[in-house]
């Protein structure tokens, strides 16, 4: 088996939240929650997720711009390959251990492309001189040796050698990201992270990108770490998707399977979110509905199962699935007070009339998409009684029977990762029992 | 080596060259380091081998001589050569730029003109003109194109007509009651000017840049201590401050200089601490700092000078404050006397102001217009370097 370039072990990057007079540590946001990928020479691998999943986090953790709370970036660029394990368990191509002098070799050998190119440049400084600067930092003195390779490039990456002198509020986005290229570019690295490159760009101008780093990654054997929250983009660009959720990884996968074959309720989400491009197909999208929770404190068990539209029912429950999501819906919000029975009440009298409890309860359930019995009669009946409760104004109770009664095993049971296909791994309780991934050593 | 003259990135043996020393000075550093060595030298020379009163430039038959404030002056001009005006000449497109900006406020140009007129004069003016002698004859004699009652001179200059003695181009803004040429004085007291304006200026900013920055990285309790070491800095009583020390020790401009700017920077540092967090915020920093680049560069190259535009205003709105500072010292007669600053000259002149207010006018007015000018300068370089402040304003 070759040796992957870059292969990333149960990663992590908590932020401590302080408080009070001595800044104890009171918690932590979880940004980055044990991820683990791959990457194999000259291949792109995507890593695609919501705002604010972790996707950012990561990749600065692993270019080492923030100090990882723990795991191993293990980088087997720049002719450091072959290397085995130490007898103590680490490994001697381990970024997070490295000393400054590899580390400034593993910055010839990694670098990377920023989502804003507007403030990716310092404006006080000439682009050719922004990209030389790199070239000065590894111990290039002579300047016009610097100049004649810097103006190389620009060409390369579609400017032109007389850019070299001009300021970044001088060039249009597309430019400046096509400098950005050249930045990264410029100390020949064997792996380029790009944190959304293209997503502040015009439609027609992220085609123009996207083709100009395929064909830098043709010719120069580069392998892409590519960050993006947009699904169409990472059809065109990558070879293989890590799927991440509240900074862990769900699915992972090649390009085509993942996007032909979703095996993660997540991805599938994800995927429905591309528009299509006929005007006539129904809009047809899963839209995710409960709240979205907070790193801080992450749900028990699959982290998505609070949103999951395909979230498990358990033995001996077989109602219809939107009833069960509307359920549990119902049963967070309420546990929460959140559920406001007042306000319901005033918001259908608009309406005019007076209104019975039934009227209220219909819109209720309405409201959470429950239809109007749910198939399973003893969830039926705890829910006419959670309503009834709710209209009586015992929140507090009606929250406890529903916590009671409807449950589902997606929180409490942490899911393993499954293989569906040998390249192929996600993270889902509804594929238990399938073969489940072995652990994955990097040292192989 | 074949590899070496090699112009593509691909083709660069990294190994190689990063394992050369890093001794890598640029232009400016090495200008620098040649002009401040003789410079260093000579201020060696001048303290330890020539006589208190021996003139420096005595070993060459100059009758010149340079007190240690003449050679900070020398080195801060220095300064601003190799790091301001070499580096618009380096940057042209920027400077056009700049000075497109810069041009669009015209009395801000106007100014920029008086000030290089009081810059170039303090410069040169020393040197071609002879130090103002005293003269009791000619005491009083009124600037030309004026007259006054021909009692007032011990004797004219010029024509004596209808009992009035008419001023003369010998003496265009008229004597002292030393009989001291006031035109010549007051291109004497320009040196003194642009010393308090260069000297104060280095110290603020090389104080204020230091620890400002120093404050913003280093973070935590060292930040507080050091901010708050600002604050007794901020609230201390200067003035005060310079009267004991006047008392003790006695203050020559020195001595004005040095107090006076050491407690003037505490706005400066509060300044670039807050600017430079917001700066190391910025996604160019990330970038710089994963080539490499240890915090002293990212520091150097992109967080000074990003904070630099907004401090070079501050500072140029803190000099009018030094020179009136300079200015109401002499007045009250608590001045360095033995420098002929326009202060001290506006003071010779209080008691004749009745029936010579050349004396005090000319000198009065050349200040007053000097710090209109860097007020005026300090608010446009805002605009030219600062767009984003402009845009906040409109």
């Amino acid at each position: 088996m070759t040796e992957p370039l870059l292969s990333v072990r149960d990663l992590k990057k908590h932020y401590p939240i302080r408080k009070g007079l001595f800044n104890r540590k009171v918690g932590a946001a979880r940004a980055v929650d044990g991820i683990s990928f791959d990457i194999e020479e000259g291949e792109t691998l995507g890593l695609v997720g919501e705002s604010g999943c972790g996707k950012s986090t990561a990749a600065s953790s692993v270019i080492h711009l923030e100090e990882p709370t723990s795991g191993e970036v293990i980088f087997n660029g720049n002719g450091r390959g072959g290397a085995t394990r130490d007898p103590d368990g680490t490994h001697p191509n381990d970024v997070t251990q490295f000393d400054d002098d590899e580390m400034m070799a593993f910055r010839r050998g990694a670098q990377m492309i920023f989502q804003d190119p507007s403030s990716s440049f310092d404006p006080r400084v000439s682009v050719g001189n922004a990209v030389g600067e790199l070239l000065k930092v590894h111990g290039m003195s002579d300047r016009h040796r610097r100049r004649a390779i810097v103006e190389d490039l620009l060409e390369r990456v579609g400017l032109s050698a007389s850019d070299f002198d001009r300021y970044p509020h001088e060039f249009s986005g597309g430019q400046k990201q096509r400098i950005a290229l050249a930045r990264a570019l410029v100390l020949n690295p064997d792996l380029i992270i790009a944190d959304e490159p293209v997503s502040a760009l015009d439609v027609s101008i992220q085609a123009e990108i996207l083709s100009l780093i395929n064909d830098l990654q043709d010719e120069f054997g580069l392998s892409l770490l590519f960050i993006s929250h947009d699904m169409s983009v990472i059809r065109q660009i990558c070879d293989r998707v890590a799927v991440m959720d509240l900074g862990e990884i769900v699915e992972i996968g090649p390009v085509e399977e993942i996007f032909t074959d979703p095996q993660h309720p997540y991805t599938e989400a994800l995927l429905s979110s591309i528009p299509t491009p006929d005007p006539r197909a129904s809009v047809g999208g899963i839209e995710l509905k409960g709240t979205v929770p907070s790193p801080t404190n992450p749900p028990s068990g699959c982290r998505f199962h609070t949103r999951c539209h395909k979230v498990i029912q358990p033995d001996g429950v077989d109602v219809d699935q939107a009833d069960w999501r509307g359920l549990l819906n119902f049963r967070d919000k309420v546990s929460a007070g959140e559920v406001d029975v007042e306000q319901v009440r005033e918001n259908i009298a608009a309406g005019g009339s007076d209104l019975t409890d039934a009227e209220v309860q219909a819109e209720i359930r309405r409201e959470f998409d429950i239809g109007e019995t749910v198939d399973d009669p003893d969830l039926e009946r705890t829910l006419s009684e959670a309503l009834d409760l709710l209209i009586d104004g015992n929140d507090e109770r009606a929250g406890e029977v529903l916590r009671n009664a409807i449950t589902t095993p997606c929180a409490e049971t942490e899911p393993e990762r499954t293989v569906h296909t040998p390249d192929h791994e996600s993270a889902c309780l509804r594929h238990e029992g399938q073969a489940a991934a072995e652990p994955n050593p990097a040292d192989d | 080596m074949a590899t070496e003259d090699s112009e593509r990135f691909d083709q660069v043996d990294w190994n190689d060259l990063s394992r050369s020393g890093r001794f890598d000075l640029s232009t400016n550093s090495i200008g620098m380091l040649l002009t401040t060595l003789p410079l260093a030298l000579l201020g060696v020379y001048d303290w330890r081998f020539t006589g208190q009163r021996t003139p420096t430039f005595e070993f060459i038959g100059l009758e010149r001589n340079l007190e240690s404030l003449d050679f900070f002056f020398i080195f801060t001009l220095f300064l601003a050569f190799w790091y301001l005006v070499l580096p618009l000449y380096q940057n042209p497109r920027m400077t056009r730029y700049y000075w497109k900006e810069f041009k669009r406020n015209r009395p801000a140009v106007v100014s920029l003109g008086w000030l290089g007129i009081v810059f170039v004069g303090g410069l040169v003016g020393p040197l071609v003109m002879n130090a103002p002698q005293q003269d009791l004859f000619i005491a009083y004699q009124p600037p030309v194109f004026t007259s006054v009652v021909d009692t007032t001179p011990a004797t004219c200059v010029g024509e004596v007509m209808n009992g009035r003695c008419y001023g003369t181009w010998q003496h265009p803004l008229g004597t002292t009651q030393g009989g001291k040429d006031v035109f010549t004085m007051i291109v004497y007291g320009m040196t003194i000017s642009m010393q308090i304006a260069f000297i104060t200026t280095t110290i603020v900013a090389t104080i204020g840049i230091s620890f400002g920055t120093l404050s913003a990285y280093a973070g935590g309790w060292v930040d507080e201590i050091m901010m708050r070491f600002v604050d007794i800095i901020l609230s201390f009583p200067t003035f005060l401050m310079f009267l004991l020390i006047l008392y003790i020790y006695g203050a020559g401009l020195g001595m004005f200089i040095v107090v006076f700017s050491l407690f003037a920077w505490g706005g400066t540092a509060r300044y670039i601490r807050s600017k430079s967090l917001s700066i190391s915020e910025e996604e160019f920093i990330k970038a710089s700092r994963i080539s490499g680049a240890s915090t002293y560069q990212v520091i150097r190259g992109h967080v000074v000078p990003n904070a630099a535009s907004s401090i070079i205003t501050q500072l140029t709105l803190l000099i009018p404050g030094f020179l009136l500072a300079e200015a109401q010292l002499a007045f009250l007669g608590i001045g360095d006397s033995t420098v002929p600053s326009w202060g001290q000259l506006i003071s010779a002149g209080r008691s004749d102001l009745s029936f010579a207010p050349w004396i005090v006018l000319a000198p009065g007015i050349v200040l007053f217009l000097t710090i209109l000018a860097f007020n005026f300068l300090g608010d446009a370089l805002l605009d030219a370097l600062n767009p984003e402040a402009e845009a906040e304003n409109e």
